[in-house]
């Protein structure tokens, strides 16, 4: 079983402050990975290395056997703001996904585009402005066009960390479909236990910075690939859930 | 009644904006026409207003007014376009390439500094009288100025946008012309808008020092036989030209940027 995402001696530095310590690790394709660690712990600099927006100090991250050195389409980054353009609509947000593509035609791009339109509920909003839409159907937009992209990797970070709780749910509900339908690999980073549980095939526990390795625990093992609301009720979830929060309150409270 | 045109920050129907504005200059026109009249003040500090309007229409018909105003547009326009010419691309690079800016910045920063007026005899022992140092100055009390401000707005492009771009495959001109450029156009404009108010300034200037045409010349030569009358004339027309272009300057950046 080889991965399809390996951090190989993966370290990395800021001048003298080590954020993350030299982690191998490997993610399977076609799953939902979330990076679970305290604030500051270096999540978000794993995650842009994984982009190619940062660069490791020492070792390296694969991505199908190939070291990443660049960002490029194969990865697409949904950012917790600011992740669509102000100057677009909701529908030229979608295509500028595409923009840079050479190897499918205007009428395909258009019909990607619409697709997804449709997919996450935003049809009503193709020619509206970024600013005359809710919270929650901006970051459908910044993941349209992330999967419009051609991204087979996605790279989350803190996502739906600024929506209301119902927004959240719907969202992550949606998610987890386009997922499992569209076989995308994503990484996922958030503070939320529970949005951990509910999404993630397999949650990665970092220490404090720098951040390391200190749990990996295979949640689709016990709850499966199939994520409706429900599921949130059920026993399992609850001691998923209490395990996971048992974890980072010990991770949190030793290392100090 | 009144009651709800005076809400912290409310919102106030644009008729209602239009009007008060209108009535609010015309009071002040009105005070100032009664204090002409009663004769408190001599008339040689403050003419009337319709003493003024005469005069215009006098400096209009008989004096060539329309003309010195052309050569004064046009003097301002040739300066600031060209400021932004070279400003935009420059303040780009400097944000762009830290290296670029670490040269220029130091520099830049000391010149902004000096007043132009400081540097009006120097311009006309350069390029003596003529046309030329009066674009020189007018560029000179723009130009160092926009390139900062260009500068800054590049700078705060949201590093995020930038990176959504390059993930999508963008190359390095592509988050240029189609991020970077994008997200500071409304703010451009309005440093745009902002720096030719400062050309006319710099005009008036360059105008009253070293000028036989142009409207600061009209004033300077209207004050040297005390015509008070036409010295006000003259200022009246700058703050006419003044607002009208700042109102299409608006306009423009509205129907650029309907999406804010
Ligand atoms: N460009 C940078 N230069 C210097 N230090 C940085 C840089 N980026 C991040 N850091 C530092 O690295 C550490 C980890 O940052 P990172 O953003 O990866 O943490 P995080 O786990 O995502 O935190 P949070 O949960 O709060 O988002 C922090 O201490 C931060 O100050
Ligand atoms: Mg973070």
């Amino acid at each position: 079983m080889s991965a399809y995402v390996q951090f190989a001696d993966t370290a990395k530095s800021f001048g003298p402050v080590e954020v993350v310590r030299k982690t191998n690790l490997g993610l399977e394709r076609n799953s939902l990975v979330v990076f679970l660690g305290p604030s500051g712990c270096g999540k978000t600099t794993l995650m842009r290395m994984v982009g190619g927006l940062d660069e490791p100090t020492s070792g390296s991250i694969l991505l199908g056997g190939e070291k990443v050195v660049r960002p490029d389409r194969r990865r697409g980054m949904v950012f917790q703001s600011y992740s669509s353009f102000p100057w677009l609509t909701v529908e030229r947000n979608i295509a500028f996904g595409m923009r840079y593509r050479n190897d499918i035609t205007s009428a395909q791009k258009s019909e990607r585009t619409r697709h997804y339109l449709d997919l996450f509920g935003l049809a009503d909003f193709a020619a509206s402005y970024p600013n005359r839409i809710s919270g929650g159907m901006r970051q459908r937009v910044a993941i349209a066009r992330t999967l419009a992209a051609g991204s087979d990797v996605l790279l989350m970070d803190e996502p739906f960390g600024a929506l209301d709780a119902l927004t959240r749910e719907r969202l992550q509900v949606e998610l987890r479909l386009i997922q499992i339908r569209e076989e995308k690999t994503v990484i996922f980073v958030t503070h939320d236990v529970e949005e951990a549980v509910f999404l993630a095939d397999r949650i990665i526990l970092f220490s404090r910075r720098p951040a390391s390795v200190v749990a990996d625990i295979d949640v689709a093992a016990e709850l499966g690939p199939q994520r409706p609301l429900e599921i949130r009720e059920t026993q399992k979830f609850f001691e998923l859930r209490n395990k996971v929060l048992h974890l980072i309150r010990n991770e949190t409270g030793t290392a100090v | 009644m009144f009651s709800n045109l005076f809400v912290f920050r409310g919102r106030v129907a644009p008729m209602v904006e239009l009007s008060v504005g209108i009535a609010a200059a015309f009071l002040v026109v009105a005070a100032w026409e009664a204090a002409a009249r009663s004769g408190i003040i001599a008339p040689q500090f403050l003419p009337s207003p319709t003493r003024v309007v005469a005069a215009l229409w006098t400096m209009l018909t008989e004096q060539n007014l329309v003309w010195h105003v052309a050569v004064s547009t046009a003097r301002v326009w040739i300066a600031f376009l060209l400021a932004a010419a070279m400003a935009i691309p420059i303040g780009i690079m400097m944000s762009s390439y830290r290296i670029i800016g670490a040269a220029l910045e130091p520099m830049i920063d000391f010149i902004r500094y000096l007043p132009v007026p400081a540097l009006v005899p120097l311009s006309i022992i350069w390029f003596g009288v003529g046309e030329e140092t009066k674009v020189f100055l007018l560029w000179l009390g723009t130009f160092f100025q926009l390139v900062l401000l260009v500068a800054d707005d590049m700078r705060r492009v949201p590093q995020e946008f930038v990176e959504v771009a390059r993930t999508v495959g963008a190359n390095s001109r592509q988050v240029m012309t189609d991020v970077a450029l994008r997200w500071m156009g409304p703010t451009l404009i309005d440093n745009l808008r902002i720096t030719l108010g400062w050309c006319w300034t710099y005009l008036i200037i360059a105008e009253i020092v070293a000028a036989d045409s142009g409207i600061g010349y009209v004033i300077w030569t209207a004050r040297r036989f005390v015509k008070t009358p036409e010295v006000m004339a003259g200022v009246v027309v700058i703050g006419l030209i003044g607002l009208v272009t700042d109102q299409l300057l608006r306009l423009l950046h509205r129907r650029l940027f309907r999406y804010l």
